[in-house]
């Protein structure tokens, strides 16, 4: 029984694939995904889009099951327009965040095979990333989170690129060199990546042209 | 029971009103006073804590609740009705924190109390609450004063009084309110307010009193941060208050 | 990991070994002299990796005995490759590299899994920390993704050892099996040096 569920977690997670990661820069965040989706190996499209837009300063990447990305993706925002109606104002990265684990907890032993990374800046502006598991534990980063079937290959390769106060330019050089090298080396993601810059007057996305294979 | 239709208490009468929001009301005016003032820097609640018999112990006797650590509310009409508010308050305030890890801001916790207060006068099988509740706290906007009515209706109150005195109340905070009030001050003003409309001598043990302001503690990373409280008064506090404007 | 210049090689292990969660040993050599011109890398099981290297010297000291000569970086990397198929069907669990310079004074690095699929490469990451090395090389080394693809490389012996360094300590960070020392093991025409240098030990 444990066995069939560790087997489902672990399926759930790499059946499509795809790669996202979130980086802190000074007085900015960036968030970057691929664009594969596939049948385990096999390549279905190349335009599917892993980030999804909460406001004009809170950004989620969801990595794992298409299906559990485009539901969660949708129910998110769903609480978050919600939000805004019943509280009169826009939701903060953090108390983002804290939903994103509630929501996912409240499906603790039928989760949604997804894993999040959040970016965002708060009401001062501050920058705000975090991640989390399928069922909704947080890790507050400073530096950088990643997720997917690449979390291993960006986990190297951040830990050397990355450095503290980049400004926007060189944040999108450090995040798009990260993922293009890391997801290279999956076979699971890959065909194009996006990427999001998110800075306190606005929001700067760039379609990265890859390798397709 | 549960099986057969049950109807709403709170009927219209022909003349559109809802008398039972009414007679709740009436609970509500022969209920004991209290007082809210919104300061600049914070907000003071306080009430009269009146018992029955001098054989009550009357330290036990709780008016004023905290619903969350920045939030208070204090009640006048029928105690039973408020103590079951303060606990769907407190639930609906840890709901929220569940979600969000952030306790509710006063408006948020306002809306969802009056909501309930409303549900009671639509519902099958119930009465209205015989309660006014005047709630006070702290959020990113600032301090605030609101009130709540049985029939769940709510406003933002600069300064404003429920209860049997509320009339001369509010005439006399309308004489003393500045919008330049400090929270001192305005706790002074809170219980001159009471004085008036007082029957008797008034003791640290016969008046209760809430005050939320920004308080500087330690947290649990040993960090020293500015974040808003909302606080009961000793009795040995009250006296010094008392003594001051004697 | 091993990568190659243009007359130099350099081979680099960590001297972590772990089992599970358990560090048995922080001074644990994982890389190992073969020659004067070749040195060699394991990862995977330990005492797979030692009784691995014991054969390979075994069997230069036979080859030198018959050839009167030292054996080549390539003669070893073709031994290599044939000693671990010959153990196709009980494997040595033992994943390797090799650096050295070739017969042209050339730089050479192979890589090998554990059944001896060979290849000669410029450069190569192998062990737990594979999957966060590679990458790095790659952008690094192999100029993955640049725009101007006419860039070439002119790597020398101080850029190569900054970068293992740096490799090594990004490592360190993220991977639990990795850390306590690096091993960078530098070949050139006129020898081996082993240079050593510290990592987190957490």
């Amino acid at each position: 029984m444990i066995t069939f569920f560790l087997v489902l977690l672990q399926s759930g997670n790499e059946y499509n694939g795809g790669a996202v990661v979130a980086m802190v820069g000074k007085d900015c965040v960036a968030i970057a995904s691929d664009k594969r989706f596939g049948l385990e190996l096999l390549t279905l499209a190349t335009d599917f889009e892993k980030i999804f837009k909460m406001n004009d300063k809170c950004y989620i990447g969801l990595a794992g099951l298409a299906t559990d990305v485009q539901t969660l993706s949708e129910e998110l925002k769903l609480k978050c327009d919600l939000y805004k109606l019943r509280e009169e104002r826009e939701i903060t990265p953090k108390k983002f965040a804290h939903l994103v684990s509630s929501t996912l907890y409240d499906h603790r032993w039928g989760p949604y095979f997804c894993e999040p990374c959040i970016a965002g800046l708060d009401e001062n502006n501050k920058p705000f990333i975090c991640s989390t598991d399928l069922i909704g534990c947080i890790n507050f980063a400073k530096d950088f989170v990643v997720c997917g079937t690449t979390a291993r290959e960006l986990y190297g390769i951040c830990e050397s690129f990355w450095e503290p106060d980049l400004g926007p330019e060189e944040l999108f050089e450090v995040i798009s060199q990260s993922l293009l090298n890391a997801f290279d080396r999956d076979s699971k993601s890959g065909w194009g990546a996006v990427v999001h810059i998110i800075t306190p007057e606005k929001i700067i996305t760039r379609h990265l042209k890859t390798r397709q294979d | 029971m549960s099986d057969r239709y049950s109807f709403s208490l709170t009927t219209f009468s022909p003349s559109g009103k809802l008398v039972q929001i009414e007679y709740a009301l009436n609970a509500v005016k022969q209920g004991v006073t209290s007082i809210g003032i919104k300061a600049t820097n914070g907000v003071v609640i306080a009430t009269e804590k009146k018992s029955p018999s001098t054989l009550v112990d009357e330290t036990t006797v709780e008016k004023i609740s905290l619903i969350t650590n920045d939030i208070g509310i204090v009640y006048s009409g029928m105690g039973p009705d408020a103590r079951v508010l303060v606990g769907k308050a407190r639930k609906a305030a840890q709901k929220y924190k569940r979600i969000y890890n952030e306790n509710p801001p006063v408006n948020m916790l306002v809306k969802d109390v009056a909501l309930i207060m409303q549900e009671y006068t639509q519902s099958g099988g119930v009465r209205p609450f015989g309660v006014s509740l005047l709630i006070a706290g702290y959020d990113s906007n600032g301090p605030s004063l609101y009130q709540v009515d049985p029939s769940g209706s709510y406003w933002p109150w600069k300064a404003t009084a429920i209860g049997k005195n509320m009339i001369s109340a509010k005439t006399f905070l309308e004489k003393r309110y500045t919008e330049s009030l400090e929270l001192e001050d305005a706790v002074h003003t809170a219980i001159l307010t009471l004085k008036e409309g007082y029957e008797g001598q008034m003791t640290e043990n016969t008046v209760e009193i809430g005050i939320c302001q920004m308080e500087e503690i330690v947290d649990t990373r040993g960090n020293t941060v500015t974040v808003p409280r909302f606080n009961k008064l000793t009795p040995s506090e009250v006296k010094d208050y008392l003594a001051n404007i004697a | 990991m091993a990568l190659a210049g243009e007359d130099f090689c350099i081979v680099a292990a960590d001297t972590r070994q772990s089992d599970g969660y358990h560090i048995n040993c922080r001074y644990a050599p994982k890389a190992h002299q073969l020659s004067d011109k070749t040195v060699i890398g394991t990862s995977g099981f330990y005492a797979d990796g030692l009784n691995f290297v014991k054969k390979i010297k075994q069997r230069m000291e036979w080859y030198f005995h018959q050839h009167d000569k030292t054996m080549s970086t390539t003669a070893i990397a073709q031994l290599i490759s044939i000693m671990l198929y010959q153990k196709r069907f009980f494997p040595y669990y033992v994943f390797c590299v090799i650096g050295g310079i070739d017969e042209n004074g050339k730089g050479c690095v192979y890589s090998y899994d554990s059944v001896g699929n060979a290849e000669r490469v410029q450069y190569q990451a192998a062990g737990s920390g594979n999957e966060l090395l590679q990458p790095f090389l790659d952008s690094q080394i192999g100029l993955k993704n640049r725009s101007n693809e006419n860039e070439t490389l002119n790597l020398t012996e101080e850029m190569a050892i900054k970068i293992v360094k740096d490799a090594f300590s990004s490592v360190t960070e993220r991977d639990i099996h990795t850390g306590d020392c690096v091993e960078i093991y530098i070949i050139r025409k006129d020898g081996v040096e082993c240079q050593k240098y510290p990592l987190k030990r957490d």
